[in-house]
């Protein structure tokens, strides 16, 4: 079946295509540079085109979603809607069952969206869940950082075998990339302890955050990954956290990047969590600066927002020591989970509110940093979605990135606490996103970080994952309009997805499977036969599971959408 | 004033539901609206005449203008009366899970009992229960930790356990005996019990008051013997005869009060 979608206003960064007037081709699923007189016509005059959204950071399928979901019906029995004829019921808010993670996606015009922590032993789940999951693909980061026999390789330096380890888990748990959550930390919290800082070592490993996110890195390197390495660094949300972050960043920069997509061989995750300066929450200042800096300064690192959106929501993360504090902090309920020899993780409901100065902070410290790095290339757009809030807020960030105005009168009516304005620099910031800027940020540069050759820009080849929005960006000013820029970033004219109409007029109006999105590194099969046989002694002694019943088998993943790697050693 | 009277010709084993049916809603409705209306039931709606002979009177210029009676059994009906804001539910009879629940405003009456989750965090209003109630009375949905905030729930006859999980505010009062961990979790209100309850009321509380006149069968280990009062005045409220105060609970650095008839709770000094 051939398209064409004519004459909207395209921004297409990767293809340096700022705002013109054009028509988008595709045919059999992907982009086209003609068609045939056959071709039918979606007319979108004048109305905004982008490629289909690409999020780099959230947490929507798997075992932590699960636990969230069963022990916060409270949160479930909002959003509730009934089902219809193309849709199954949705429920829940910041962790929404499958289905409505999948439609609440597709109605914002996302295509790809990333699961962000895959403890191995729990990636069944995860690919179950995203069977659940429709209407969007989904690439799951499998977490290394806390894993046994990593600590133990980097302790005694051994990177090829890292590699062959990374190698052969990104098969076995059919995972995309690596991704790292406060390295040594949450394996400390197996014994009721966390690790401050990147040289202070894990108890009984002896091997420190440094060591470990260098090796997983170098063996990342190794291999020729899509991804570079995707960290959660140490401290996460302590005052004084921003020396932890900038050494966890330059500790990287002597590695030499293996890929010709990608710029980066780091990518820094929720940002803003990890930007406060001060000694406590009374003294708490924001930390931006030295790490916007840095950044600005450096171009192996890339980063994404963690943007807090002042909602009531759940965080959940591998960071189970992290996890105990906010429950220290709050009071409210928590959950923990120990993930063996892999991880350990924990969740707690959080009230993010206007009123409360902490929290307001920390909505200034996101927005500082999107708007203090420079390059938006480097920058994406996130909420750790359920984490800072739900991932349905994007199009809100949206508008607040695109107008000064709108961030300048949210502190000056008190819909943001005092603290936002006098301990940070974003009053000072008045930079405004334009469209080209957030199609960078939410298209073009997760292409590019996360590899993904194939989508997230609309030349030929490319899935034809696009995304139009009812705003006529020649006939509109989203910094005077931010209500607006919301509301049609939420509902989209059109969302295709492989070349299917999935979304019309911000409803959905069809329902199809997701693809998993993973890796396969070829020409490593011999490492990483030699590394299996030599763990698995280790293996049997320490697992619950028998390693026949901890492989994610090929029916798990169907359908797929495989990126071979070829490793280059 | 408009009355609007609902009399069951048809049951239905499966519930029907009523949270559209409140005064702010049907205000405006006339009788040819309500025969177009269709009542959720299960997961499907039916004509509301398929069930009730409809009749309206008078006119209403706002919800607090309206009664609305169901003139017989509502025991296969849920959320009755729930997040009304305004006007006068009456119920000839039981009502199902979720009578009142999040109530703002105005008042139901139910003669006969309610199932659980009645009242369940009720924010204002009254509502008045002529038997007995089952589970979770005046208390947060599940999982929540915010739950009633105001208003006023009588029961003439018993309560079930749970009564007033998580209540942060306003007022119970249970003529009747009321089954275990009354008041749990609770931070502010008041909670009245004339009859006897089995155990442990208040656990995990961490302020607000529960009197008991009647006779208390075990106290949680966190409540603390403050001292033997004489005619208490408790939020307001003039008791007369002897009390044990307990404060609770210590577990939860609780400063919560619990009295207890003197007379009849002997046992526990």
């Amino acid at each position: 079946m051939e398209y064409i979608l004519k004459n909207g206003i395209v921004y297409d960064p990767i293809n340096e295509i700022n705002g013109e007037k054009k028509d988008v081709m595709f045919k059999d699923g992907k982009i086209v540079n003609s068609v045939s007189d056959d071709a039918k016509v979606i007319d979108v005059t004048d109305k905004l085109v982008m490629p289909a959204g690409i999020d780099v950071h959230c947490h929507l399928a798997g075992p932590k979603l699960c636990v969230g979901r069963l022990y916060r019906p409270e949160d479930e029995r909002r959003g509730v809607k009934p089902k219809t004829d193309i849709t199954r019921p949705e429920t829940g808010f910041s962790i929404p069952n499958c289905p409505a993670t999948g439609y609440r996606f597709s109605k914002m015009g996302y295509g790809t969206v990333v699961e962000a922590a895959v403890p191995p032993l729990e990636a069944k789940h995860t690919h179950e869940e995203i069977i659940a999951i429709p209407n969007i693909d989904i690439p799951p980061l499998t977490l290394f950082g806390n894993n046994w026999f990593i600590l133990q390789f980097a302790k005694e330096g051994r990177i090829e075998d890292i590699a062959a380890f990374v190698s052969a888990w990104l098969k076995i748990t059919k995972g995309y990339g690596v991704k790292i959550v406060n390295p040594c930390g949450s394996e400390a919290w197996g014994w009721g302890m966390n690790v401050h800082g990147i040289d202070d070592p894990a108890p009984y490993w002896d091997v420190t955050a440094r060591e470990v996110i260098r090796a997983l890195a170098q063996a990342n390197e190794m291999l020729g990954l899509p991804h570079s390495i995707h960290i959660h660094p140490n401290d996460l949300g302590h005052p004084g956290n921003f020396p932890t972050t900038v050494n966890t960043i330059d500790c990287m920069k002597d590695i030499k990047k293996n890929s010709e997509y990608r710029n980066q061989t780091i990518h820094l995750t929720h940002a803003q969590f990890h930007c406060y300066d001060g000694t406590s929450w009374r003294d708490v200042t924001s930390g931006v600066e030295p790490v916007a800096d840095y950044i600005n300064k450096h171009d192996h690192v890339t980063m994404d927002m963690g943007q807090v959106t002042l909602d009531e929501t759940t965080t959940m993360t591998a960071d189970g020591p992290m996890e105990y504090d906010l429950y220290e902090l709050t009071g409210l309920k928590w959950a923990n989970k120990d993930i063996e020899l892999e991880t350990a993780s924990g969740l707690v409901p959080f009230i993010y509110s206007g009123r409360n100065p902490v929290h307001s902070l920390q909505w200034a410290i996101g927005l500082e940093l999107a708007l203090m790095i420079e390059d938006p290339w480097k920058v994406c757009l996130t909420t750790d979605s359920p984490n800072a809030g739900p991932f349905i807020r994007y199009p809100r960030v949206m508008s607040w990135l695109m107008s000064y105005q709108r961030r300048a009168e949210m502190m000056d009516n008190k819909e943001v606490h005092a603290w936002a304005g006098r301990k940070s620099a974003l009053g000072t910031l008045d930079r405004e996103y334009d469209f080209y800027d957030i199609a960078t940020i939410t298209r073009a540069g997760p292409s590019k970080i996360y590899g993904f050759e194939d989508r997230g820009h609309l030349g030929a080849g490319a899935i034809a994952d696009i995304a139009v929005y009812d705003l006529e960006p020649n006939n509109f000013d989203p910094t005077r309009n931010a209500a607006e820029v919301e509301k049609a970033f939420s509902n989209a004219l059109y969302t295709i997805k492989d070349g299917q109409i999935l979304v019309k007029d911000g409803e959905i109006v069809k329902v199809v499977s997701s693809k998993h999105v993973r890796t396969e590194v070829e020409g490593f099969e011999d490492e990483e036969k030699r590394i299996l046989e030599e763990i698995m002694p280790f293996f049997n002694r320490y697992y619950t599971v028998k390693f026949e019943n901890y492989v994610v088998h090929d029916h798990y993943a169907e359908p797929s959408s495989v990126y071979k790697v070829n490793a280059s050693k | 004033m408009k009355q609007i009277t609902l009399t069951p010709i048809k049951f239905s084993s499966i519930a029907l539901e009523f949270d559209e049916l409140i005064p702010d809603e049907i205000y405006g409705w006339s009788k040819e609206d309500f025969e177009k209306y269709e009542v959720p039931v299960g997961n499907s709606r039916f004509p509301l005449t398929d069930y009730y002979d409809i009749e309206v009177e008078g006119e209403a210029q706002s919800p607090e203008e309206v009664k609305m009676i169901i003139d017989g059994d509502a025991g296969r009906v849920k959320y009755i009366g729930c997040k009304m804001d305004a006007g006068e539910i009456v119920v000839n009879g039981d009502a199902d899970l979720h009578a009142g629940a999040e109530m703002e405003g105005g008042s139901l009456t139910v003669n006969g009992n309610a199932e659980s989750y009645c009242g369940r965090e009720m924010k204002g209003g009254e509502i008045t229960i002529k038997g007995n109630v089952r589970e979770y009375a005046g208390t947060s949905y599940i999982g929540e930790w915010r739950g009633m905030s105001g208003g006023k729930l009588t029961i003439h006859g018993n309560a079930g356990k749970q009564l007033a999980d998580a209540m942060s505010g306003g007022e119970i009062h249970v003529m009747g005996n009321c089954d275990i961990l009354a008041g749990i979790h609770m931070t502010k209100g008041f909670i009245q019990i004339d009859g006897d309850v089995t155990r442990w009321p208040g656990g995990q509380m961490k302020n607000g008051a529960i009197v008991i006149n009647g006779r208390l069968e075990r106290l949680l280990e966190g409540f603390e013997l403050d001292a033997i009062v004489t005619d208490p005045e408790v939020e307001g409220r003039q008791f007369t005869g002897k009390y044990i105060k307990y404060t609770g609970d210590i577990g939860v650095n609780g400063k919560g009060t619990l009295l207890l008839n003197a007379e009849k709770n002997r046992h526990h000094l």
